[in-house]
């Protein structure tokens, strides 16, 4: 009997080939109904591949439900070693959420643009591989879960493929992303070399023996393999390129679940590490503190100089990554579960968030698109009035803007808060001070979002916003469930305990304490 | 000089990643790109057979280089795939013909 979360990931991975093929059956049936009347310029309208994506994304709600209520299954086969912990379910909540609203929204958004079975069934494949990747319990394992999520994206980045922009940034992407698994590969090695076992459960037993230096050469092997995918900030270069240049789904699939999911296999290949460095542990804690307070800033001052609001919106999450990696940080100081429980609920927020700032930006970009050129950026001043064409959407815009920059009844303030709170209770001078300074980050934030709320509610409305096309209602109901979202856990916090909880204690678990 | 097999092969993932990483940064056309990826994933295809031998791990380190070289391979199949969807939108292989690198 295979656990639920097994049939969770099988459900994604296998429907993507019949999504493909469903594409491919719908735009063979309707060029033998039109051959005689129509030639067609693009490809025709073809509804089939995204219902079939639908379908199994609908259907992989329900071994997700199951898996939720089982605590901790385990899966093993052959050399596959799977296990569904508490950061598994975080992150398998947030890629299935998210993916299924994407999934929602774009059927829409890629009108118009050719071959969409493929654009499905890639996204099934990455949210699958995504949940696949969490669970991982194997180093080998989880590289190769990582490798596969990395390939799906790589594709749907470049999806517009007649697009030099889109086309530059996946080749960009894919180049230090691939250096980047080299890093992690010989960090495996290294750690092979040692423990004899990849296994991350059994590691910890075997590596007490281990050469602290060699391990911590690993250890500085990951940090740089899995940062370049995590966006840690000297290694963040494809980051704004990627997330600006991919179709806005994807953009929103990137910012909120990928990065994160680069993040969380960090965490996973180092907790074992930890306990055997020697004295040395407090370094890591030192270096995420460090790589937090760089990122913040880092990804404020670049992002306010953008003009062009996918741009800002991809520079604004290398900073929120900041916020993440700094209260890991405060946990692997402490050993206290606050700062991370407050890391992994940014986590989830910003999902949302930084989700919903995206397909908001995608709405607005597929309203005016009319008026610019083909696949031409959306700049700031192009929004001026859109709040009087597109109440709904410039609304939930603003909400996700505004719960990024923390404003106090929205997701965002509430887990930065619970994090600078776990800070200060770490009573350490210098994470006081770190806390401080993410914390005037977080007002510096304000400086690039407000202007964008600014410029739709205030503005004169634009030529392109007048001349401005109706956004179909697929596209407009994801963004009023996102928004609700940022408002509710906003308002009640502890709504997403049934995640954090766990997540912070499996964590823990792992460091040992 | 004698040199043990463990150490040969040390010095075997330090040239080619080496020779890998100096090729990743200078070269700019795409497919010599590719060939410069392939040759730093062999650094770690020799890097994880050989911790399988120093481990006592033999096959389990084999295995591992094996499925290293599968999933490379489909990373250079994408990256090919690109590289031809550049060359027939654009006409060039260039990597810096291919738009401004913005920070």
């Amino acid at each position: 009997m295979m656990p639920a979360f097994v049939w969770l990931i099988l459900v994604l991975v296998l429907a993507a080939p019949l999504v493909y093929l469903g594409g491919h059956v719908g735009r063979l049936r309707q060029l033998v109904a039109n051959a005689t009347s129509v030639e067609w310029e693009t490809d025709p309208p073809n509804h089939l591949s995204q219902w079939l994506a639908l379908g199994a994304l609908a259907v992989a709600w329900i071994p997700f439900t199951l898996a939720a209520r089982a605590s901790d299954a385990a899966f093993a086969l052959g050399t596959l070693a799977l296990r569904f912990d508490g950061i598994a379910l975080l992150l398998s909540a947030l890629a299935l959420g998210l993916g299924t609203l994407v999934a929602i929204f774009s059927g829409a958004y890629l009108r118009g643009e050719k071959q969409t079975e493929k654009f499905f069934a890639l996204l099934l494949v990455m949210v699958g591989v995504m949940i696949g990747l969490g669970a991982a319990r194997d180093l080998f394992n989880l590289w190769v879960w990582f490798e596969a999520l990395a390939v799906a994206s790589y594709m749907l980045v470049a999806f517009q493929r007649d697009e030099r922009a889109s086309l530059e940034a996946g080749v960009k992407y894919l180049v230090q992303s691939a250096a980047g698994s080299v890093m992690i590969l010989l960090g495996i090695a290294l750690v092979l070399a040692q423990a004899g076992t990849l296994d991350l459960e059994e590691l910890g037993a075997r590596l007490v023996t281990a050469d602290s230096n060699l391990l911590f050469a690993a250890l500085a092997l990951f940090v740089i393999g899995f940062g370049v995918k995590a966006a840690l900030v000297p290694l963040h270069t494809w980051l704004p390129d990627a997330h600006a240049h991919a179709p806005s789904g994807i953009s929103a699939m990137l910012s909120g679940v990928v990065i994160e999911a680069g993040l969380i296999a960090m965490l996973r290949v180092m907790l074992p590490l930890i306990p055997h460095l020697q004295g040395q542990g407090n370094r890591v804690a030192v270096l995420f503190l460090v790589f937090g307070a760089i990122n913040l800033l880092a990804g404020n001052l670049l992002a306010l100089r953008q003009t062009e609001v996918k741009r800002l919106l991809a520079f604004s999450s290398v900073a929120q990554v900041g916020y993440i990696v700094f209260g890991l940080g405060i946990t692997f100081w402490s050993g206290q579960g606050v700062g991370a429980q407050g890391a992994f609920f940014h986590l989830l927020n910003h999902g949302l968030m930084k989700g919903l700032a995206f397909l908001a930006a995608g709405a607005l970009l597929f309203a005016l698109r009319a008026g610019l050129p083909r696949h031409a950026p959306l700049t700031i001043s192009d929004l001026a009035g859109a709040a009087r064409r597109y109440p709904v959407i410039a609304f939930a815009f603003s909400i996700a803007l505004l719960g990024l920059g923390g404003l106090p009844p929205l997701a965002g303030f509430m887990s930065k808060w619970q994090i600078f709170v776990a800070g200060v209770d770490a009573g350490n001078i210098w994470i006081d001070v770190l806390v401080v300074f993410a914390a005037l980050n977080s007002v510096l934030s304000l400086a690039y979002y407000a202007p964008l709320v600014n410029a739709m509610y205030r503005g004169n409305v634009s030529p392109l916003v007048a001349r401005g096309t109706p956004v179909p209602r697929a596209m407009v109901v994801p963004l009023v469930v996102l928004a609700v979202g940022v408002v509710v856990v906003g308002v009640a916090p502890n709504v997403l305990d049934w995640l954090t909880q766990p997540a912070s204690a499996a964590l823990l678990h792992s460091l040992g304490y | 000089m004698n040199l043990s097999p463990l150490d040969t092969a040390i010095f075997l993932v330090l040239g080619l990643f080496g020779v890998g990483f100096y090729a990743l940064l200078i070269v700019r056309h795409l497919i010599k790109l590719v060939i410069a990826l392939q040759i730093l994933v062999k650094a770690a295809v020799v890097a994880l057979a050989a911790a399988g031998a120093a481990s006592g791990k033999l096959e389990l380190g084999a295995s591992l280089a094996l499925s290293v070289i599968v999933v490379d391979t489909v990373v250079a199949v994408v990256a090919l795939a690109l590289a031809l969807q550049v060359r027939k939108h654009f006409g060039t292989l260039d990597v810096s013909e291919l738009g401004t690198l913005r920070g």
